[in-house]
């Protein structure tokens, strides 16, 4: 999402756009202020974990930068990491336990 | 964490004048800037420069930079110290310069970071201020110096409560608060606090730093400071009200020994505008100045910079471990006794210091002083364990890359 200038639109509200596919259950949090995209992230990570969610085993997350401190929070959890092709300025990754 | 150690034992060296609180250079100046400059300011530089890029969304555009500018200022605090301790005004001001050039490299890149901001209006404001206030600091700072060389160009009145205001409200203040905004709803796994509640909070801050200036200048002094004092408590109001909001929505509501740490500097910072109204309204209580120099940079500031740290630096670490392999835990990384030890030793030589100050002792200045760099050494067990899991765990076989 950009504007007219070329930056990015920044989303007021805390809302990421998720939705499942056939791959994993997606997230966009692209455009969220910071801290929002973790938070957003490993709520759907927990949610997943717990078995709130069903019949899902893995998170796909379209993020517009390298989420560093994201992946000590998985670690933490015993999640991991790996980065997937995507749109230019996108950094999409896969999320699912360690094996 | 060197400086950190060398802060207390500085003091140690200097609990005589200490207790009998006199003026000048000295071992206790010497003590106070190790711990401002060395390990406050230290920190603040590596802080800003790896978490501000998080809220502009901007790289920091120079990676050798950072280096150039640790290169120059570490040895410059070491000398401003020794200058200080030694009563060496000339090696004072040698020490002065350095730092002084490192931190305009510093200011330069930081500039540089915030004018290309796209984020987090509320922080960039924060950072924005605490760079003006940089430049005031360090303008106060080399007429101090130049005073001490024997050419007093303003009057050391005027400048005392400019540079104390800048440094520790305006330069540590702004940024300790500003990227309080990131850092603790990271840690809560909170929303973002809400936008509005940080501008306010931001606007009455900067008003109380710009109260401070006329009053500096002896143009209704009482009046001002005690203006800048009630903006600065309106400002803390609303930044702890979003702080307590964070860590009541946030997901992660167990923070630890971190957070008791971060709770305590939290009341010592209201503490300390307490005591500012009672220097600004001359309250007829010994030794304020020094109190207000115990609340504001060993309650407040000091300890909240213990607590962020121990709680981040597992993480900066684990982040750190390498490219290609699976990031460690940030619990296996942290060895948690001594941090236990320093909890303990902190808080102790804190209080006892009060109490020393209170009973003009100081034989309890040097009890506290040993108890404190107790704390610090074991701080820096913490941090040396850190670094050698660490690079153990870098070395480790690798997990399959993230392609």
């Amino acid at each position: 999402m950009r504007r007219g200038n070329g930056l990015p639109i920044v989303r007021a509200a805390a809302q990421a756009r998720r939705w499942r596919d056939s791959d994993g259950e997606h997230i966009d949090v692209r455009g969220l202020p910071p801290p929002e995209p973790l938070v957003e992230i490993l709520q759907l990570v927990g949610s997943i974990a717990d078995g709130s969610i069903a019949d899902c085993s893995a998170v796909i997350v379209h993020h517009d930068r390298e989420p560093v401190l994201l992946y000590p929070e998985l670690a933490q959890i015993g999640w991991q990491a790996e980065r997937l092709a995507g749109e230019p300025d996108e950094v999409r990754l896969r999320l699912e336990r360690c094996a | 964490m060197f400086f950190h150690l060398l802060a207390w034992l500085a003091l140690l060296a200097g609990s005589a004048p200490v207790a009998s609180f006199t003026d000048g250079l000295g071992w206790p100046l010497a003590a106070l800037h190790l711990v401002t400059l060395g390990v406050l300011a230290m920190t603040a530089i590596g802080a800003s420069l790896q978490l501000l890029p998080v809220a502009t969304r901007q790289p920091v555009r120079s990676h050798r930079a950072p280096a150039l500018i640790w290169w120059l200022y570490a040895p410059g605090v070491g000398l401003v110290a020794l200058g200080m301790g030694l009563a060496q005004p000339r090696w004072l001001a040698l020490g002065a310069a350095a730092v002084t050039v490192a931190l305009v490299a510093f200011a330069l890149l930081l500039a540089r970071n915030l004018w290309h901001a796209r984020g987090m209006p509320g922080v960039v404001a924060h950072g924005w201020t605490a760079l003006l206030a940089l430049v005031a600091l360090l303008a106060t700072a080399l007429l101090l110096v130049a005073t001490w060389n024997g050419a007093p160009l303003v009057a050391r009145g005027t400048l005392l409560p400019l540079h104390v205001a800048f440094a520790a409200y305006g330069f540590m203040g702004m940024l300790a608060l500003g990227l309080s905004y990131i850092l603790v709803p990271m840690f809560a796994l909170a929303p973002a606090p809400d936008e509005r509640r940080q501008r306010a909070s931001f606007v009455c801050a900067a008003a109380a730093l710009a109260l401070v200036v006329p009053a500096s200048f002896g143009l209704a002094p009482r009046l001002f400071l005690a203006g800048a004092v009630g903006a600065g408590a309106l400002a803390v109001a609303l930044h702890l009200q979003l702080m307590a909001r964070a860590l009541a929505t946030g997901m992660r509501r167990e923070l630890g020994r971190s957070f008791k740490l971060v709770r305590f500097a939290w009341g010592a910072l209201v503490a300390s505008l307490g005591v500012a109204l009672a220097l600004a309204l001359e309250a007829p209580i010994d030794h304020l100045g020094v109190w207000f120099g115990l609340v504001l940079i060993g309650g407040w500031l000091l300890t909240f910079l213990l607590g962020i740290l121990q709680r981040i630096l597992p993480f900066l670490a684990s982040m750190h471990a390498g490219p290609g392999v699976r990031p460690p835990t940030p619990a296996s990384l942290t060895f948690d006794r001594p941090l236990a030890v320093h909890f303990v030793c902190h808080l102790a030589a804190l209080a006892l210091l009060a109490l020393a100050l209170a009973l003009e002792n100081a034989l309890l200045v040097r009890v506290a002083a040993a108890a404190g760099a107790i704390g610090a050494a074991a701080f820096a067990l913490f941090y040396v364990v850190l670094l050698l899991r660490m690079h153990r765990a870098a070395r480790a076989v690798p997990a399959p890359p993230r392609t």
